[in-house]
């Protein structure tokens, strides 16, 4: 989990390439920074803390090189501290190695390394590529050769860079962690994601699996294990750079919540037909699943517990598992298709899940936002949400995209009835979501809730889902504990947690039976003195029975669960800025979680 | 030396727009089926501007949702006025964003790029203030302007005499004194216009006033966005791509092939035009517009997420964004009398203002020249006329 730059051709400017780049990749974790420049020697820099912290420290120093790498971590081995900040060094200070992934052999490799004579400074798995770069040297290998014998020796995950003293290359190799090249004219570029260096080229090279790379300034090869060439693709980006910019906001999560509008227009774009009640998802349509089991983790999770609800009603067998839970002990699969649902397509829970059910000979689709993705590019099939780049931590508008795609998913692969319907009111998406960003009174509840004990959610049907994942906002930006619940599941044991300092949302769409029953449950809450906010249409008289209300436009059930969710969003993004809470970096939180 | 920096001002309301400034300020309104402030970017854009400053104030959100950090490849940057304050203000709120000589541009009037290099030229020629001046005959609601040798002698705020012919455009280039000289102004009723600071300029030494021509188009009040729209599409300044003549559709628009396209119309992206629908002319449909089958539009412009059931007939009509139009709506145009407060103005080419989220049930009609608030609710089968408040509930 961390994220790595690196940069040859841009001669006095690779410093300042190489920090642009790291805050970039801040989201990806943000525990401690650090860059080395190879010349006649090799220069690092590294520092505990932000990238602001590592462009202090660098104020005071002059480093200079034709290449440089950088990278920014989140801790899995060793604490935060300037040691175990990235690059790491060989015994004779000439070989420096960012790194990210885990290597799980490590301990072996480091007491094989520590018995030879070598000396490790840090706690991390990372330090024992440099020492076996030293002895493959060592031994006689040339520079590349060195590199190759030691990362031969890897395993587990990584995407590794390495420069060397006296040359002015970028070495690099990917197994499971994501690894991307930049081409310029004169200048190439490396990154575990496209933003660190899009300000100066959109012509990128996924590497894939086993793919050795080396970047001159003078030219750049991707080889296999062998050493043999590998043509590779050059695929264009259209992302805006500056997409990564607030535009006026505080944050970038009040900017994603307010750009979910415009995200379902994309999602949907050219997809829906109205009038004819059809959806067009490509070669999917042609998929019609007899069951299906969807893995996917955090925020995802909860859109696939959403996802498998549309395909039930459709009459398709659907489950919903937690990838980390699925890749170790997977259910039996049968015929079923397995739905990989991530964010950034790199998620290693997930894909490693997705491993799993291919390796049964499933069939495979992922629902991501991330082009080029491991998982688009491991799975069978890939469905696009489109919602552009997410750059807060706590997902927001990609949760609204998913569910907007996950429906185009379901109308598309079934015989769902109502299809016209669907479709109408996935249409009205972006206008209701724009009329809650318009009126919404979320500030001003969280105002009133704001020094609460805890929070719970409850909703039923398709606001289970939405309860989930508004308990699980509230938990990743305000640090306040928050729990969601089945509405009905509250009187069996979560409802002993319940007392007047802990506001119970609930939400209440329709005026069907749903919504009956889960007013019973908000009279449970509400005469235990907890005080209610109401998520509501307006439909039911769940008002009577609320001390605030957030409003929502009447809509078919499904969509009602993304207008819920825009109004949930809205009030952790407030509780969590009254708090003075990092928000669009929560601690302990990285992006896309790249470890397992 | 060339600027390659523009304020665009951009914070007001644009209260006699109202009802459609409810959500949104007034630059942010559909010049056919764009945002009026587009045209301002595209202009700038052409004129090589490289870095725009947007003065944001009411209703901010839907300006940064729309336009996002970059226009067409421009870095946006923000600033906000949290009180309007006048114009000079808002200019004011950009001095920590600008570091040499400025273009400044109201955000809420369409403009092409021919006056904004025009002001450049000028402005690099004589190293003055420099502001653009048009022929106009409407120079009673705008600032009038006396050129002497190409200096601004008079500058006259909404004169109400016929006797002049120039008005001010509201493009100007500045060096960043400009914002000490803002600052010298004496605020009047406790705000600071622009062209008060001017009229100093003026007093000290020259401000250069450069006679242009091209594209300026403004909407006062709500039934010029009508005019507006002529122009605009007249001109064939939209962004979907042309079918025929002057039909431009979207790629992303379904319109199925028994309906009609008439020229000069733009259909925006995702919307659907039904079976046996008439759309045009001078017409525009902003995004996901849905018309339903055998309706008819003409002489319109309805904004994103506009729906008109089937069987509607819309002439002469504006609509806000997420407006419902059940089916067999009539709207059966203008020229009408328009009540605004307590003036009336007579003899307007308008069939009715829906504002933003009105829902209309079925079988509704509207008398020429009706006003429409947001979120009113009209029930099935009302005549409805006059004004009809925000969030009203009409029932026949």
């Amino acid at each position: 989990m961390c994220g790595i730059i690196g940069c040859v051709g841009r001669d006095g400017e690779t410093l300042d390439v190489l920090v642009h780049g790291l805050s970039k990749l801040e989201y990806r974790g943000y525990d401690s920074a650090g860059v080395a420049l190879s010349g006649d020697r090799v220069e690092i820099c590294k520092q505990s803390g932000k990238i602001e912290e590592l462009r202090d420290a660098l104020e005071s120093r002059t480093l200079g090189g034709a290449a440089g790498i950088g990278h920014t971590r989140w801790s899995t081995h060793g604490p935060p501290t300037d040691e175990n900040a990235h690059p790491h060094l060989d015994c004779t200070g000439g070989v420096a190695v960012v790194h990210n992934g885990i290597i799980e052999n490590y301990q072996a490799l480091r007491d094989e390394l520590v018995s030879a004579g070598h000396t490790f400074k840090s706690d991390t798995d990372t330090e024992v590529v440099p020492h076996l770069i030293e002895d493959a040297l060592a031994d006689g290998a040339d520079n590349e050769a060195a590199v190759r014998e030691a990362i031969a020796r890897l395993e587990g995950s990584y995407a590794v860079a390495v420069v060397l003293s006296g040359d002015d290359t970028i070495y690099a190799a990917r197994n499971d962690s994501p690894l991307v090249l930049g081409l310029d004219d004169d200048a190439y570029y490396l990154a575990s994601d496209v933003p660190a260096f899009r300000d100066f080229t959109d012509q990128v090279i996924y590497l894939a699996d086993g793919e050795f790379a080396t970047l001159r300034a003078d030219g750049w090869t991707v080889s296999d294990v062998d050493g043999e060439v590998v043509d590779k693709d050059v695929d264009t980006v259209d992302w805006d750079p500056e997409d990564t910019g607030k535009s006026g906001y505080d944050h970038f999560m009040l900017k994603e919540i307010h750009e979910q509008p415009r995200a379902i227009r994309q999602c949907l774009r050219g997809r829906v037909d109205e009038m004819s009640a059809q959806v067009d998802i490509g070669d999917l349509g042609g998929l019609s699943p007899t069951g299906v089991q969807f893995v996917a983790c955090g925020t995802s999770y909860h859109a696939a517990l959403y996802g498998a609800q549309l395909l039930r009603n459709a009459g398709i067998p659907a489950q919903t598992f937690l990838g980390s839970e699925y890749a170790t002990s997977p259910p039996p699969i049968g015929d079923a298709l397995v739905v990989g649902v991530t964010q950034s397509g790199e998620t290693a829970d997930t894909l490693s899940a997705l491993r799993e059910a291919r390796k049964r000979g499933a069939r495979t689709l992922a629902v991501t936002n991330t082009v080029g993705s491991t998982a688009a590019r491991e799975c069978d099939h890939a469905l696009y949400i489109r919602a552009g780049p997410e750059i807060g931590v706590a997902a927001s508008k990609t949760f609204a995209s998913q569910l907007a795609a996950l429906n185009l998913f379901a109308l598309g692969t079934t015989r769902v009835d109502g299809k016209r319907d669907i479709i109408s009111a996935l249409r009205d998406l972006p206008s209701n979501i724009q009329a809650i960003l318009d009126e919404s009174k979320a500030e001003a509840v969280a105002e009133e809730y704001v020094d609460s004990d805890a929070y719970f959610f409850i909703g039923r049907g398709h606001q289970y889902p939405v309860a989930l994942e508004g308990a699980l906002k509230m938990k990743e930006i305000t640090y306040k504990h928050a729990e969601g619940f089945a509405a009905g599941e509250l009187k069996h044991g979560p409802l002993a947690l319940v007392t007047q300092d802990t506001p119970v949302f609930a939400v209440v769409t329709g005026d069907g039976e749903m919504a009956r029953k889960t007013i019973g449950n908000v009279k449970e809450v509400e005469a235990r003195d907890a005080p209610v906010v109401a998520v509501t249409d307006g439909q039911s008289d769940v008002e009577r029975y609320a001390d605030a209300v957030l409003e929502v436009p009447e809509t078919h059930p499904q969509a009602a669960a993304v207008l819920a969710n825009v109004q949930l969003q809205l009030v952790s993004y407030h509780v969590a800025d009254k708090l003075g809470r990092s928000i669009d970096k929560p601690r302990n939180l990285a992006k896309s979680v790249t470890v397992e | 030396m060339s600027i390659d920096t523009a304020v665009v001002l951009a914070a007001g309301e644009g209260t006699r727009l109202r009802p459609l400034t409810r959500n949104r300020p007034k630059p942010m309104l559909p010049a056919a089926n764009r945002p009026i402030m587009e045209y301002v970017f595209d202009a700038l854009v052409a004129a090589d501007v490289r870095r725009i400053v947007v003065v944001v104030g009411y209703k901010r959100d839907r300006v940064q949702d729309h336009f996002g950090p970059t226009y067409d490849g421009v870095d946006l940057k923000y600033v906000t006025q949290h009180k309007q304050l006048g114009s000079g203000h808002a200019l004011l709120q950009a001095r920590h964003a600008v570091d040499g000589p400025a273009l400044v541009v109201n955000g809420d009037r369409v403009i092409d790029a021919n006056i904004v290099r025009d002001v450049c030229d000028e402005f690099e020629r004589s190293g003055e203030p420099t502001m653009a001046v048009l022929e106009r005959p409407e120079t009673s609601q705008y600032g009038a302007v006396v050129l002497h040798e190409g200096d601004v002698s008079q500058l006259v705020e909404k004169p109400d005499t016929d006797e002049y012919r120039l008005i001010n455009a509201g493009v100007y280039a500045f060096e960043p004194s400009i914002f000490a000289a803002i600052d010298d102004t004496e605020r009047a009723d406790g705000e600071l216009a622009l062209t008060d600071t001017i009229g100093d300029l003026m007093d000290a030494g020259r401000v250069r006033g450069v006679r242009t021509e091209g594209m300026w188009v403004d909407a006062t009040y709500p039934w010029d966005l009508l005019t507006v729209a002529d122009e605009v599409l007249a001109r064939g300044h939209v962004d979907e791509p042309q079918r025929e003549g002057q039909v431009w559709v979207d790629p992303a628009a379904n319109v199925h092939e028994t309906a009609i396209l008439q020229g000069p119309v733009v259909v925006g992206p995702d919307c659907e035009v039904g079976p046996g629908a008439v759309v045009g002319a001078n017409t525009a449909l902003g995004q996901n517009v849905t018309v339903g089958a055998n309706a008819t539009v003409r002489n319109s412009v309805l904004d994103t997420d506009t729906r008109v059931e089937s069987g509607s007939t819309l002439i002469d009509a504006v609509t806000g964004q997420d407006v419902t139009l059940g089916a067999g709506t009539v709207v059966p145009g203008g020229p009408a009398d328009v009540r605004i407060g307590q003036t009336v103005f007579e003899d307007r080419r308008l069939g009715a203002v829906v504002a933003d989220r009105v829902v209309a049930e079925g079988d509704a009609s509207f008398s020429p020249g009706t006003l429409v608030g947001p979120g009113a609710h009209i029930g099935t089968s009302v005549r409805a006329s006059g004004t009809v408040v925000g969030g009203a509930e009409v029932v026949r």
